[in-house]
């Protein structure tokens, strides 16, 4: 369990922002999570309002979306969803693959004004 | 609500931390100092290596400790009758340190006259793969009775391993555990990875182990 800790990061840089930008007031934050990320979507919204407690974000919306964790194939070159197909090529059954995305933990953007 | 405007960011949370690492390894490198990340499992092994390992190398570099627990100092209270500088590091039900962490570790510590300063991380196949600490080399224990399939159910820590020690050998016997099945799945995911079997318990493999230690440093150093 780490998702607390990771999301007091991410508090102290939407308010680094928010004060560079000379921001008054944050509506929501939108965060991408990728499918193969540490991070687990559940357990941040979970823990947001303890990390947000106390702080500029108190009464901020969070939005995830979610990467999905795709590859490419290295024997055909097929792009396929790792998860889905649990690591085996769907067109000719390789198990060789490239990570294309699905790693991500971003803040993607903030609403504000 | 029109007056809201958007600000793209699309910037990693773990940036920060990868920035705070590279950092931290420039000014080690500056001050000559080598930092080893040791990761494993709970139970690997890691507090018993690291009592030989100051046994070996003790006499010959000026060795510090960082032992990172979740709670407790039973590891630092093991590790402080090597005679080695010990300092314990609580994340407090963090499952993980990170740069940071590792920094005020180093600061706690004292650095001016270490050669060498071993971290031991949180006992965990998962997290500790993810955060880079600033460590010049990382180093991960995978003993015999955890199995050989390890590198397929945690290829990221096998990936960000620049040596795989596997300990428990003499234990080989009563566990069907495939040295050569092993090392072929960590190969594949890290084909530099150094593989030293060793046990810390009867002291097989430890010179191995301290050799290529020994030549880390002394490259580090600039030696």
């Amino acid at each position: 369990m780490h998702e607390l800790g990771i999301m007091f990061h991410v508090v102290k840089k939407v308010e680094a922002i928010v004060r560079e930008n000379g921001l008054a007031e944050v509506e929501a934050i939108v965060l991408q999570i990728g499918e193969l990320s540490p991070v687990v979507p559940q357990y941040i919204v979970a823990c947001y309002p303890a990390a947000v407690d106390g702080t500029i974000l108190q009464n901020t919306r969070l939005e995830i979306e979610t990467l999905p964790a795709n590859a490419r194939c290295g024997r055909c070159g097929k792009v396929y969803n790792l998860i889905e197909r649990r690591k085996i090529c769907p067109s000719c059954g390789s198990e060789e693959f490239e990570l294309l995305c699905g790693r991500e933990f971003n803040i993607k953007e903030i609403r504000a004004c | 609500m029109d007056s809201f405007k958007v600000l793209e960011i699309k910037e990693s949370v773990f940036a920060d931390n990868d920035r705070e690492a590279e950092r931290l390894r420039e000014a080690l490198r500056r001050k000559k100092v080598f930092l080893l990340n040791l990761m494993a499992s709970p139970g690997a092994g890691k507090t018993t290596l690291l009592t030989r390992t100051i046994e070996t190398l003790g006499n010959e570099m000026r060795i510090g400790v960082m032992e990172a627990d979740i709670d407790s100092d039973v590891d630092a209270k093991t590790i402080s009758k090597t005679g080695a500088k010990v300092i314990q590091l609580h994340t407090g039900g963090m499952c993980h340190l990170d740069a940071e962490m590792t920094k005020q570790g180093l600061e706690g510590l004292g650095t001016d006259d270490m050669d060498l300063v071993i971290l031991e991380n949180v006992g965990n196949l998962v997290c500790p793969a993810e955060f880079d600490t600033g460590a010049s080399r990382n180093a991960m224990i995978l003993s015999v009775p955890e199995g050989d399939d390890k590198p397929l159910k945690y290829p990221l820590m096998f990936s960000v391993s620049d040596v795989l020690i596997i300990n428990k050998i003499d234990a080989a016997g009563i566990f069907d555990f495939d040295f050569e099945a092993c090392a072929q799945r960590a190969r594949k995911i890290n084909p530099d990875i150094r593989i030293i079997p060793v046990s810390a318990k009867t002291g097989e493999g430890i010179g191995e182990w301290a050799d290529w230690l020994r030549a880390s440093v002394r490259q580090w150093r600039g030696e």
